[in-house]
């Protein structure tokens, strides 16, 4: 089993260890990512438009995007 | 005997006129498609209370048992008998009052809410495996999983695979799934002797097994996240609904993926989802779904209404709690001062607890999450909460002392913020340039070697590369531990009272 496991923030890849969260792939790429989301100045969303909280589980691959404008977040 | 049997036949004619369109029309009412409606909630992480969610609205609280048990309610009467309350897991870790009573008290409002079944999510291993055993036991609804097995491979007693929940007279089988990941994100004593199957492993005999149980219809209850989801619907067949958890994914319209619906409701008890189906009785298909409005956001401000029997429970536990905080944990001889810009020994204190939990050769903490001071004297748990409030693990890792060196240099290059040591010596010359500064380094009384292996303990922050100290993510045999407030009470509680000093870990010739 990897260790590691790579997502994609903005179309950026982000490698981070395996059990890391949402959370974590924004901190790695972009503190300042992590920060908005946190505030509620933006809201994650995955490749099908549905918003992820932060403490949600990754996914080898998975896509993310930060929408500065959406709600309906949650952590 | 002919006329009498003219008259039999015309009996018989009249006998299948009048009763045979009684029976059509009774099979078709008993034939019509069933109407079901799932709720349910996944990834609660222990919030019972509402909270401002900016991500979900600005100013309107959300979440909170008692708004959520009044909307569970409500629903509840638009198809009384017909309706099932699932969680998709998680539902424990992440507050201060369900971890300090061991998750009672979101187990007493799941009881009051009567859950009908909840799957085991990885974070339900955080307190160990007895203390999810005790929660179990005093569930009144079964908490299932169809994939986790003991050390002899058979299903530890406080956990079914499956519950078959009858509604209409349709049986439904419910059926757990945890992440198999969990054997690797969570710490390991927590699940030792514990093995999570994968799902193609588990669950097409669970399904036959609930099958040959009489049940129609089967739900996963599936704790692996949206991604995991869409791949067990392709893959294994004779799953009719994934309710699910783990991405904290708000699936505002259901994804379809081969014939199975897969919803999940966000997170955080912020949203309740609401899937009504329509169910062929005979073949237990879902023949028609709600597509929109399937999760419905659970406001909790003043004017919205709560069931005050929730509230009460929730009440009891937060009274609780501040007699629970005021427990002393430990004792200080002198002041905790922190200092973002160098050595603190409130700093010593927390890396020393980190370094003993993980028994590491290195410790190394953020100086910003450390966010108060601590007076001499008995030390409570409400003041570690102010110390620590964020809720970092730790987390060990092997990395090479070229790598650490790598950190060291980074440490001397911020401004604010630099990482507090344990098991660590550094001297700093800041008259060289960037890059150069560490001019000397201790391991345990013992310099630094480039190229060995050393044992080192962070936080998950410092571990994603928070503070941009990117060389925690090369490490190697990532270990997942405690919950960093849990360590620094587990080393108070052995070593107090303690006197933690500036002793020179962190030293800047300048």
């Amino acid at each position: 089993m990897e260790e590691r496991l790579t997502v994609f923030v903005n179309g950026k890849p982000v490698t981070v260890f395996r059990g890391m969260t949402v959370k974590h792939a924004l901190i790695s790429l972009d503190y300042a990512l992590y920060r908005d989301v946190r505030d509620g100045k933006a809201v994650v969303k995955d490749e099908n438009g549905f918003t992820v909280g932060l403490g949600g589980a990754l996914h080898d691959g998975a896509r993310f995007y930060l929408d500065m404008a959406g709600r309906t977040g949650c952590r | 005997m002919l006329r009498n049997g003219k008259k039999l036949t015309a009996s018989l004619l009249l006998l299948f006129l009048v009763v045979f369109p009684l029976t059509f029309l009774s099979a078709e009412a008993a034939g019509a498609p069933v109407g079901i409606t799932i709720l349910h909630v996944n990834d609660t992480h222990g919030r019972i209370l509402p909270e401002v969610e900016k991500g979900v609205n600005k100013k309107r609280p959300v979440g909170g048992a008692a708004w959520l048990a009044k909307m569970v309610e409500k629903e509840r009467e638009k198809n009384p008998g017909g309706t099932l309350l699932l969680s998709a897991g998680d539902m424990f870790q992440g507050t201060a009052v369900s971890r300090e009573f061991n998750g009672k008290p979101v187990l007493d409002v799941m009881n009051a809410m009567k859950f009908d079944a909840m799957a085991v999510g990885n974070h339900e291993f955080d307190w160990g495996k007895n203390v999810l055993a005790d929660l179990s036991r005093a569930a009144r609804f079964p908490f299932l999983s169809a994939n986790i097995r003991d050390g002899d491979g058979k299903r530890p007693p406080w956990l079914k695979p499956y519950v078959i929940l009858e509604r209409k007279r349709l049986k439904i089988a419910v059926i757990g799934m945890t992440t198999e990941l969990t054997r690797y994100i969570v710490k390991p004593e927590n699940v030792k002797g514990l093995s999570f199957l994968e799902a193609g492993d588990a669950l097409p005999p669970a399904i036959k097994e609930a099958k040959s149980q009489g049940a129609k219809t089967i739900v996963v209850l599936s704790h692996a996240g949206l991604d995991a989801d869409k791949q067990i619907a392709q893959e294994i067949p004779g799953i009719d609904v994934i309710v699910g958890g783990h991405s904290h994914t708000a699936v505002t319209t259901p994804v379809v993926a081969g014939r199975t619906i897969i919803v999940q409701a966000g997170c955080c008890g912020h949203f309740l989802g609401v899937l009504r189906l329509k169910i062929d009785p005979e073949s237990g298909r879902v023949v028609e779904f709600m597509k929109t409005r399937v999760l419905k956001k659970v406001y909790s401000g003043p004017n919205d209404p709560f069931d005050p029997n929730i509230a009460g429970i929730v009440k009891r536990y937060h009274d609780r709690i501040k007699d629970r905080f005021s427990v002393v944990v430990g004792e200080t001889a002198v002041d905790l001062v922190r200092n973002y810009g160098g050595e603190s020994n409130i700093g010593n204190l927390i890396g020393d607890a980190m370094r003993e939990a993980e028994k590491a050769d290195i410790a190394f903490h953020n100086s910003g999450g450390i966010r108060g001071n601590v007076p001499a004297g008995k030390i409570t748990l409400e003041q570690l909460y102010a110390v620590l409030p964020f809720d970092d693990v730790l987390v060990s890792m092997d990395l090479t002392g070229k790598q650490i060196l790598l950190i060291l240099e980074q440490n001397a290059a911020v401004e604010r913020g630099i990482l507090q040591v344990s098991g660590l010596k550094v001297k700093y010359d800041m008259t060289r340039p960037v890059g150069e500064r560490v001019v000397d380094v201790e391991v345990g009384g013992r310099p630094l070697r480039p190229g060995k292996s050393y044992r080192v303990v962070t936080t998950d922050f410092v571990a994603a590369g928070g503070e941009k100290f990117a060389a925690f993510r090369e490490g190697k045999n990532v270990r997942y531990g405690d919950d960093m407030r849990d360590a620094l009470v587990a080393y108070l509680k052995r070593h107090s009272p303690v006197r933690p000093e500036v002793e020179g870990r962190i030293v800047f010739v300048k």
